[in-house]
């Protein structure tokens, strides 16, 4: 099967068999930031935005995304511009082994986007889909409050 | 890989007419298709395009289209009852991606044991509205029991009304984003001192989803300062299948034990 696809804002053709996930789509065609982790939905590694909504890209057939926006990390922000929530997943040392982070940049940043000032119960809600085996979730939560911070006194994304 | 052909309908109708065909399934979140796999399935239709995601709100009346995310339904019920029974069972259920991509429709064609949207449904005395070889309004709890309604017919909503009913929802789970082993859904009114109706329902149980009638008996027409929470708790007999996760005869156990709390804490706040 072939599909279009717009993903980090860019047109995109992909081949696919019919019963394949979106997870191994993406990362057959360079989209190597949405990690492999449990793929039945668990963990969270996988997670990017399909037309705004985070979901598991593991729990989602190829063929059902077709013209649809997909966002991965690397469409938040990269090394050369990060994005607000990356760089207070940095600074707060919220990144350990590092294979959560993409998981839990893109759950923090669609929190963000519709509630700018999250409770700390309402961060554990919005992230209860993304499971680090490192940090103990402390720092991340530090994370998504300094992120949400910055973005409330007005911080450029 | 084995044949699989996709079909992307423009119209409810086109996609009736594909799933009357037979072997041609539909497609809605897709996340309950990956846990059953492909076996019998030769074809997909992709409902996502059509206009199934919609929800209205007539007096105290619901419809929710099955393309409904548990997310949005949640969202839509928070607007007009936070406390909703649905509300309770879905905005706790699997996770946050999860619930962005379970539909209502899909769910409730799927209707998994882990199902924490199908015990409120029941309990509920919801209906979905078909289209296809069946059409028109059926109970869930008719179209669950009766694979004749199911067969060829597409969801295109739910419905039920909004009403005082008091509720607790209760998952059996070791950590947040475990599949329940069972969940249960009590609906209870009261009038003054006395309750007035009630619903008990457990999902998860040998015969999928049990009604247990012996304690809406028990507690209907009941005085509220007359219930014995461990005369409840005695009067739960559920079967588990299998060990699914917990040892059946604990999970019956616990059931009781759950259930008698739900009651206490819909009576008594604690």
């Amino acid at each position: 099967m072939e599909g279009v696809f717009t993903v980090n804002r860019k047109n995109r053709k992909f081949t696919f068999t019919p019963d394949e996930r979106l997870l191994f789509t993406l990362r057959e065609n360079g989209y190597t930031e949405v990690k492999t982790g449990c793929q039945e939905g668990e963990c969270g590694a996988c997670l990017i935005l399909l037309d705004d909504k985070p979901v598991n890209s593991c729990q989602v057939l190829t063929a059902s995304a077709i013209g649809k926006n997909i966002k991965t990390v690397k469409g938040i922000g990269d090394l050369h511009s990060p994005h607000i929530v990356q760089r207070a997943f940095v600074e707060t040392g919220a990144v350990q082994c590092g294979f959560c982070t993409p998981g839990m940049i893109i759950a923090t940043y669609a929190l963000l986007r519709d509630n700018p000032d999250p409770s700390e119960e309402e961060i554990k809600n919005a992230l209860d889909g993304n499971l680090c085996r490192c940090t103990g979730y402390v720092k991340i939560i530090e994370a998504v409050q300094l992120a949400a911070e910055r973005i409330k006194n007005g911080e450029l994304e | 890989m084995k044949d699989l052909n996709w079909y992307f309908p423009k119209s409810i109708a086109e996609a009736v007419d594909l799933v009357q065909q037979g072997k041609i399934f539909p497609h809605a979140g897709g996340t309950g298709l990956l846990s059953r796999g492909f076996t019998g399935i030769n074809g997909l239709v992709d409902l996502s395009r059509l206009p199934l995601h919609y929800s209205k709100i007539e007096n105290d009346s619901v419809e929710i289209g099955s393309m409904n995310t548990y997310a949005e339904a949640v969202s839509v019920l928070m607007k007009v009852d936070p406390e909703h029974i649905l509300v309770k069972s879905l905005r706790n259920s699997a996770n946050t991606p999860l619930r962005n991509r379970i539909t209502i429709g899909g769910s409730i064609a799927y209707f998994p044991p882990w199902s924490d949207l199908m015990s409120a449904l029941l309990a509920l005395d919801a209906d979905v509205m078909l289209i296809g070889e069946n059409d028109g309004q059926f109970p869930v709890e008719e179209y669950v029991n009766d694979k004749d309604v199911r067969d060829k017919s597409l969801i295109i909503a739910v419905k039920f009304n909004l009403s005082n009913w008091r509720s607790y929802h209760y998952r059996d789970i070791r950590t947040k984003s475990d599949y329940p082993a069972f969940n249960i859904t009590i609906l209870l009114k009261q009038s003054l001192n006395k309750i007035e109706d009630c619903r008990v329902i457990i999902v998860g149980t040998g015969k999928k989803y049990s009604r247990l009638t012996n304690i809406e008996k028990y507690l209907i027409n009941r005085d509220v300062g007359k219930i014995n929470i461990e005369e409840i708790e005695k009067l739960v007999e559920v079967k588990f299948a299998g060990k699914r996760i917990d040892d059946p005869e604990y999970s019956s156990y616990l059931a009781g034990v759950e259930l008698g709390r739900g009651v206490e804490q819909i009576l008594r706040g604690h």
